[in-house]
């Protein structure tokens, strides 16, 4: 395996280190971030390389870590702030929403928050109810931030690097369970930024469009080869910014296939993937729909225990192949 | 009837305006320089009028008599049973290609299939922009929706749809009748050039050294020519007997005459081979089908810019595998 098939946390590492080096006033808070090298290994030596002034453990308390970001973000400093599972966000909710994302607007565009937090996301570790949300839709609707779900190593180490460099405050929501894999790609050299706010075609059909986001856009490309081998060819476009979120790939190609299902891993009322139907839905492109728009998400419950009912309760492979079926076999 | 003769003297009508006959009734008779021949309908319909009267000399090729059919389908008669060797001919107009007048097919009114329409947004768009009546059209996608497959398949007209849904029906009956056939096929690579009307007349020249492999006493080519309204399938008869110049336009005049759902009826019967013309789809190769009653069939197909395929298949129960063979290596000579 090439040396540059680096795992998520490796690429996510690696993006911060680049970050450092480049500017002085970048710097990572959050807990147990430092000592102990991250609760799921992100930031590993990164304390023993650049030092306690850089790279700072926090006691346990989201609201004061993520308002001294916000002050340091202030002050003119570029934090980056790890809430060790997204669903303490909850805690931090006022400084990430009616601070960080509002201040630059209340001061006139005086000031600027140059803020990074992220965060882990999802199920299917075990964790139960309060260590496994998607929490996409809660910051995709708060205008003022902007949301990024990388799917892979390679884009997360790219968008990582722009939202670093995003004068405004960037929500970056990683997936536990893509920590400790490689991706499909290799992890490029260097620090070349992916854009914000850009949707990639990550392969190109002609029967079906789908549209998913975070671990679901692996799922989809899993089953998207399976079902290649049948005759049936899927577009699969990534969004990877949520917020603001790219659709012009996606207006594009509904209007070749005719057929669009989206996937995520989050409940469906109210899910962020909604955002990509109603925008479809009031567009020209509707138009070329021979087929209605099917949503594939998580059922609307917390997040279970039981290792079989944590898996029933988000779309797994059998889910997406089957709606992949069905809506090119029926609508024709 | 010899191949030399121009005219005919009507002699009396069998039928008079507004009679009803059926496929095989007698219509009129005519004097030819051999005998007295009876002209029998080549299908059920009405007389719509007749346009000439007894005691007339009439030339080859007018037409005597105006017949409106119902008959949608443009292809064979799969009722025959002759037998492929020492059948008789019956020729059943006074010319080997007497244009009656086209057909004019009953078409019935419309009709609603659904009060309320649900459909795809993008069948509706198709419909807008085609004149369709989506409340005419038959719903098949779940919870009775209209779907792409319902509006493309619905046609402005019909009577189109009548008569591709009767032709689909008819060679499916003919397929069903062809799979009990003990058959081989051949294959070779040509590098020439060549149209229908070429082809047409060299096969036939080929088939004319065995009238042993034909239902009829003439050689009969069906072309295939597709067309919106479904597959015709004119029999031209002899045309190695024509001049290329002649067989050239006729074979055009048909072909249009066929992709407008006008082909004479009288062309319609009387095939003994049938070629199909595959390079229009890029497709190479086919076992061609044997209709009923024919023991040879062939495929023109697309290999590449300079040279076809053209496959042969025959009835193994009326021509052995040598000799099949030969006939299309005689016939790749000749291109």
């Amino acid at each position: 395996m090439s040396d540059r098939m680096l795992t998520m946390a490796e690429a996510v590492r690696e993006a911060m280190s680049i970050a450092f080096d480049e500017r002085p006033e970048v710097f990572l808070l959050g807990e147990d971030v430092g000592i102990y090298g991250g609760a799921f290994g992100v930031s590993g030596d990164m304390y023993h390389r650049y030092g306690a002034e850089r790279v700072l453990d926090t006691p346990i308390a989201e609201l004061g870590i993520v308002g001294a970001a916000v002050g340091a973000a202030l002050s003119g400093m570029r934090p980056i702030v790890e809430i060790q599972f997204s669903d303490f966000t909850a805690q931090a909710m006022d400084q990430i929403a009616n601070q960080a994302a509002k201040i630059h607007f209340m001061l006139g565009g005086a000031l600027h928050v140059p803020m990074v937090l992220r965060t882990p996301q999802g199920s299917g570790t075990g964790a139960a109810a309060q260590h496994s949300q998607n929490l996409e839709p809660w910051f995709a609707s708060v205008p003022g931030l902007k949301v990024v779900v990388p799917s892979n190593p390679a884009d997360a180490k790219g968008l990582l690097l722009a939202a670093i460099d995003d004068p405004n405050p960037v929500i970056f929501l990683e997936h536990k369970l893509l920590y400790k894999i490689p991706g499909r790609d290799p992890v490029p050299e260097g620090s070349t930024r992916i854009p914000l706010g850009v949707s990639k075609v990550v392969r190109e059909g002609k029967d079906l469009t789908i549209v998913a986001t975070g671990i679901m856009v692996n799922k989809s490309w899993e089953v998207a080869e399976k079902l290649a081998a049948e005759g049936i060819s899927i577009t699969l476009i990534d969004p990877r910014t949520i917020s603001p979120l790219d659709m012009n790939p996606v207006f594009e190609s509904v209007e070749k296939t005719g057929r669009l299902l989206v996937v995520q891993e989050g409940p469906a009322q109210a899910g962020f993937i909604n955002e990509v139907i109603a925008q479809l839905a009031g567009s020209s492109s509707f138009g070329s729909l021979i087929a209605p728009i099917k949503r594939l998400a998580g059922m609307n419950i917390p997040i279970p225990y039981a290792p079989q009912l944590e898996k029933a309760a988000v779309p797994q492979l059998d889910d997406i192949e089957a709606a992949a079926r069905e809506i090119v076999n029926n609508w024709r | 009837m010899s191949m030399t003769m121009e005219t005919g003297e009507l002699i009396n009508f069998h039928v008079a305006v507004g009679d009803q006959v059926k496929s095989g009734d007698v219509l009129f008779e005519v004097m030819t320089d051999k005998i007295d021949m009876e002209v029998e309908a080549p299908a059920d319909g009405v007389i719509e009028a007749l346009v000439a009267n007894p005691g007339d000399v009439v030339e080859i090729g007018k037409p005597v008599l105006i017949m409106l059919t119902e008959t949608e389908v443009m292809a064979f008669d799969f009722g025959s049973d002759n037998e492929p060797v020492a059948a008789v001919e019956v020729v059943a107009v006074p010319a080997p290609v007497a244009p009656v007048i086209a057909e004019a097919p009953v078409v019935a009114a419309p009709v609603i299939l659904n009060e309320t329409v649900k459909a795809v947004p993008k069948a509706r768009v198709e419909a807008a922009n085609r004149g369709i009546d989506l409340r005419t059209v038959r719903a098949t996608g779940p919870d009775r929706t209209i779907t792409m497959q319902d509006v493309n398949g619905a046609q402005l007209d019909p009577a189109i749809a009548k008569r591709q849904a009767a032709n689909k029906a008819l060679i499916a009956k003919g397929i069903e009748m062809t799979r009990g056939i003990a058959q081989a096929s051949f294959t070779r690579s040509v590098n020439a050039n060549f149209d229908h009307a070429q082809f047409i007349a060299a096969w036939a020249k080929v088939l004319r050294n065995r009238p042993d492999l034909a239902a009829h006493q003439h050689v009969g080519v069906a072309l295939i020519i597709e067309s919106k309204y479904g597959s015709a399938l004119p029999v031209f008869r002899d045309p190695d007997q024509s001049s290329i110049a002649d067989l050239t336009a006729l074979v055009a005049a048909t072909t249009d005459a066929a992709k407008n759902g006008k082909v004479p009826i009288a062309m319609l019967s009387g095939a003994t081979t049938t070629v199909f013309d595959l390079t229009s789809y890029s497709m190479s190769s086919a076992t061609p089908l044997l209709f009923p009653n024919q023991v040879t069939s062939v495929t023109i197909g697309y290999e590449s810019a300079t040279t076809k395929i053209v496959s042969l298949t025959i009835d193994l129960n009326f021509c052995d595998f040598y000799d099949g063979a030969l006939l299309l290596d005689a016939l790749v000579a000749s291109l």
